[in-house]
């Protein structure tokens, strides 16, 4: 593997990503934890060692808009956010994906206000999950470093040319050192070519960007953009391949699937809580219980048909929601019923018991202990082939 | 900032005005609109190489339609709230695109046409933030003192007394809007260290127009244009009388043409004797309910108006 290793948390390892890959235009505003990003970002302008314009923003809404506009005019762009940061701007969202605008947005998830609390809870940018954006989240600050890269190489391309939410669990992953081994600049360039945008905003050739339309021209264009997520699905792996091989990864596209092999229970999980979960995977193994663990690595596009057939292979899943969705189906979080959707059509016989746990809520650490208690719950139902509970409250059941 | 700047004449008189228009047929304005006149106005005074943007209002609605805009240059709709900010970030990419020789071209006029709510409400932390930041833009508010894309609400620009959709007079409320107006070109320029041009000018005076368009595109920083644009559908009087009603409000004093230019003010177009306000007033169907009480009241507002618009110290920044 070429390149130097470094130790660097995961908003240290984007900036180092965002660096390589000659970013244009970056719009920053203050807010715990994602801060640290632009903090890095400001002292390599000043450094000279990044050649980018950077806009100190009013406020998150104005750092969508400025990215929006700059994306649009042909810049590559970065900007960011947590928490209340990320829902400030929402209004700005669909304009830019649905202006084709491949802008990235690094975000560190923090709960949403009240009351203040800078814990990591996915209820932030999971809000704006179906304003037609590219969104996954990073384990460690190495991923976090590689999909800032394929980020930009899947917004970017032309079949796509959407934006992304490039996300990391705030302090979990954001501020949590680990080592990151940092490409050679011939080898990003390789992996990712320049932005080019098919219609950028230039006097040299003019369009108009985003006229009103009447109401049945409306169905066409929302097909379109669907269409566009499709896409984004299908050259997902194409992308991964080329990255695994120019940088020595060995990613897989949609889903990781972790000690699969002989396990009949499983956990469906998201973002920097994996880490731990395979640690409890590891001891429980000791003691001669399988539990393996399906990561998501998209969440958008959903990768419905492999969830579907990764999970047929078990009996019980159980999906790990750090997230909060207030009076959702089953009063669990976002995840659980988009799980349960693909799972729908597969036939009985392979269609696992679904449960859900609640955890990590408000950027609570789940423990070693939490995990060998969802163990438990998953080996029971299993036992029982019955669902005895839908939904664990991790902390508040009895053991 | 970039060197690739083009510098454009002054316009010495109507025919000297640049035959080509950029603001082109093919939208659906109301007829009188004076917004719509002060897009061509603009537009033609700006010229090919420039970019416009276009936050949410009258001049988004009614000009735009599917794949068909009136425009020969580059334009781009941004929300109503966000107007400068997008244009803000396509400042920024032309900066840092011409600096790393990824874009060949001169660098373009950036001009935001905000309306009044886009401007001096909503849109009024964007258009705050972007002269803080003295981006290489223009931004102009075509003010025709209401949101009259959505049936004509009231905004901080309506002037007292008139009658909106949201400000209805009745007998609890017989004035209608009880609240004076904002003074959005000094709040520009005297909150905004780094502005070196403001100005307020008029659809009854194009020449003038033009060349403050010139003037702040001239300009490397952030400038900012006030054009009142009377508006025959919110304010209700007939739509051959718009260029009339646009005089009117200087010859009464209802409106101000001025400028500021890098400290150096220069009152435009004030008559000697001011005609009384009633004049303006009577002729628009949004005034109709007012007594004679809010009469004097406006009438004394507006001479303490006149009275203070005198010129200031030069800026040093």
């Amino acid at each position: 593997m070429k390149g130097e290793k470094k130790f660097l948390a995961g908003l240290a390892a984007v900036a180092e990503a965002a660096r390589l890959a000659d970013v244009d235009v970056i719009s920053s505003f203050p807010i715990r934890p994602y801060t640290g990003l632009m903090v890095d970002l400001s002292q390599k302008v000043a450094n000279g060692e990044l050649d980018a314009e950077f806009v100190h923003a009013e406020g998150e809404h104005a750092q969508l808009a400025i990215v929006h506009g700059a994306s649009a005019s042909g810049a590559r762009t970065m900007t960011g956010s947590s928490g209340v940061g990320v829902t400030y701007a929402f209004e700005v969202y669909s304009p830019i994906s649905g202006g084709r605008c491949p802008v990235q947005m690094v975000i560190a998830d923090r709960t949403l206000d009240p009351p203040g609390d800078f814990g990591s809870e996915h209820t932030d940018v999971l809000g704006a999950r179906d304003q037609g954006w590219i969104l996954g989240w990073a384990e460690t600050p190495q991923e976090a470093f590689d999909n800032t890269l394929i980020y930009y190489r899947l917004g970017e391309d032309q079949r796509v040319s959407l934006p992304q939410f490039n996300c990391q669990d705030g302090y979990f992953v954001s501020h949590i050192p680990g080592e990151v081994v940092i490409p050679e600049k011939s080898q990003v360039e390789e992996f990712l070519p320049p932005y080019k945008l098919a219609k950028p905003l230039d006097p040299l050739r003019p369009y108009g960007h985003g006229p009103q339309i009447y109401s049945d021209q409306g169905p066409t264009l929302q097909l379109q953009r669907a269409i566009l997520m499709d896409n984004a699905k299908e050259i997902i792996p194409e992308i991964l391949n080329d990255f695994n091989k120019i940088f020595g990864r060995k990613y897989d596209s949609y889903i990781e699937n972790y000690n699969p092999n002989n396990a009949n229970i499983c956990l469906f999980i998201n973002g920097a809580h994996a880490q731990t979960a395979r640690f409890a995977i590891a001891n429980l193994k000791k003691q001669g219980v399988n539990l393996a663990l399906c990561k998501l690595r998209f969440v958008r596009p959903w990768a419905t048909e492999e969830i579907a057939e990764a999970l047929s292979q078990y009996k019980v899943v159980g999906v790990v929601e750090t997230n909060n969705s207030f009076g959702i189906s089953r009063e669990a979080g976002v995840f659980t019923p988009e799980v349960a959707a693909s799972l729908y059509n597969l036939p009985e016989s392979k269609r696992p018991i679904l449960i859900s746990f609640m955890a990590g809520l408000g950027g609570e650490a789940i423990r070693l202990e939490d995990f060998y208690f969802m163990a438990k719950k998953l080996a029971d139902t299993a036992a029982r082939k019955k669902i005895e509970k839908e939904v664990y409250w991790i902390g508040f059941e009895e053991e | 900032m970039s060197d690739n700047t083009v510098t454009l004449e002054h316009i010495s008189s109507l025919v000297k005005a640049p035959l080509e228009e950029q603001y082109v047929p093919g939208h659906r304005t109301c007829a009188g609109c004076g917004p719509a006149l002060a897009y061509k106005l603009i537009a033609k005074a700006a010229g090919k190489n420039t970019i416009f943007i276009g936050p949410t209002g009258c001049m988004y609605v009614a000009n735009t339609s599917y794949v068909c805009v009136p425009w020969t240059v580059p334009w781009m709709h941004a929300q109503i709230t966000d107007g400068a900010a997008v244009a803000s970030g396509i400042e920024a990419a032309y900066q840092a695109m011409i600096r790393k020789g990824k874009y060949k071209g001169d660098f373009p006029n950036i001009i935001v046409m905000g309306g009044d709510g886009g401007t001096a409400d909503i849109g009024l932390q964007a258009l705050s933030g972007s002269m803080y930041r003295n981006h290489d833009i223009l931004v102009v508010s075509y003010d025709n003192e209401s949101y009259a894309n959505t049936g004509i609400q009231v905004s901080p620009m309506t002037p007292y007394g008139a009658a909106t959709s949201f400000t209805p007079p009745g007998p609890k409320i017989p004035e209608a809007k009880k609240l004076w107006p904002k003074d959005l070109t000094a709040l520009i320029y005297y909150g905004h260290p780094m502005v070196k041009y403001v100005a307020n000018a008029s659809i009854g005076y194009p020449v003038d127009l033009m060349n403050k368009v010139r003037k702040a595109l001239n300009k490397k920083g952030a400038s900012f244009v006030h054009v009142h644009t009377a508006c025959p559908k919110g304010w209700r009087f007939e739509a051959s009388r718009s260029i009339e009603l646009a005089k009117l409000a200087i010859q009464t004093g209802m409106w101000i043409n001025y400028e500021i230019d890098e400290g150096k003010k220069k009152l435009d177009h004030v008559p000697k004797e001011m005609k009384p306000v009633e004049e303006y007033l009577k002729v628009q169907g949004r005034f109709n309910h007012l007594r004679a009480e809010d009469v004097q009241k406006i009438q004394r507002f507006v001479d303490s108006k006149v009275a203070e618009a005198r010129p200031v110290a030069a800026r040093t920044v």
